[in-house]
């Protein structure tokens, strides 16, 4: 799939993070330190919208209960770092989010849904 | 509920709602900690949990008090707390402080409880971001909390190495003193 336009990058400053719909899936567009990532824009811990999460330090954290993620990555950084490995129903909430490669061109942000 | 202690909350710019819905999520959060670190506190045992378990049994109590001084605010504002206490649980603004599968490694220990108190600090930080100026009960509240998070993170934070350490410990387990006056119920 090509990459589709996103917004405009003064939409998405450095140190925020903006929910925006691509293709009718919610996607999160996340500035940090002037480079701007985007992730799958529903969190895989109850399944609600990243809207409203901040950003510091490429982690993403969301604003329901402050599951944690590596924006370049997707993965869960935190609680799956203390969740104990004997509790494997615990897995499914601390899956990664998808990560969605960006392109920002002329003051437009472009994101690759894949 | 108090009529004009809500009012003045929403005259002021703020959407009471909201509010109230992270009060409660902050208390399920309170009331769910307490309960884990009960099960923490209990398992610091050996050279190294004897030691922790002071410092944990200060954190479980004041989580408590958290919770306690919560609860009137959230029905001040025309709030309830949920019926069903697994609906509560699951509304609790931060991941659920399991005891390690090894409950003998207090490294992994301290590392849920220093990450439950980093989670609280966003939390209060949030609501106190929300409040300031504006609705001045909930935002002295939440500040009175915030003060308590951040000094247990740096108990624990400290307790893994990292340091120099500023605090001493509590004079009594729980004393909470900055919550305290928020304690309208009897805390012993
Ligand atoms: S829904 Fe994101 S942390 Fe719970
Ligand atoms: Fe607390």
């Amino acid at each position: 799939m090509a990459f589709v336009k996103a917004g405009r990058a003064e939409e998405v400053p450095p140190g925020y993070t903006k929910l925006v719909r691509l293709a009718g899936r919610p996607v999160l567009l996340a500035n940090w330190g002037g480079r701007v990532f985007a992730v799958g824009g529903v969190c895989p811990h109850q399944g609600k919208l990243l809207e409203g999460a901040t950003v510091w330090d490429h982690v993403v954290d969301c604003p329901w209960h402050h599951f944690q993620f590596d924006v370049r990555t997707g993965q869960n950084l935190y609680p799956r770092n203390v969740y104990p490995r004997d509790l494997p129903h615990l897995e499914a909430q601390v899956r990664p989010l998808e990560t969605y490669p960006v392109r920002v061109a002329e003051g437009e942000i472009w994101v690759d849904l894949g | 509920m108090g009529k004009v202690a809500r009012q003045v909350v929403e005259q002021a710019g703020i959407d009471v709602n909201v509010l109230v819905d992270k009060l409660v999520r902050a208390a399920a959060a309170e009331f769910t900690t307490f309960y884990y670190y009960t099960i923490l506190r209990v398992n610091s045992i050996g050279f190294d949990g004897e030691g922790l378990k002071e410092i944990i049994e200060d954190a479980r109590i004041e989580d408590r008090n958290h919770y306690e001084a919560l609860v009137p605010r959230i029905y001040e504002l025309g709030g309830a707390l949920p019926r069903d206490i697994r609906t509560f649980a699951d509304m609790a603004a931060c991941p659920d402080a399991y005891l390690p599968a090894d409950p003998r490694d207090m490294k992994a220990m301290l590392n849920v409880l220093v990450e439950a108190e980093r989670c609280a600090i966003r939390v209060y930080t949030d609501i106190c971001n929300m409040t300031a100026g504006k609705d001045h009960r909930t935002y002295e509240l939440s500040l009175a909390i915030l003060n308590e998070e951040v000094e247990h993170e740096s108990w624990f934070s400290e307790y893994l190495g990292e340091g120099p350490s500023g605090h001493f410990r509590r004079g009594a387990p729980g004393a909470s003193p900055y919550v305290r006056r928020f304690m309208t119920a009897d805390i012993g």
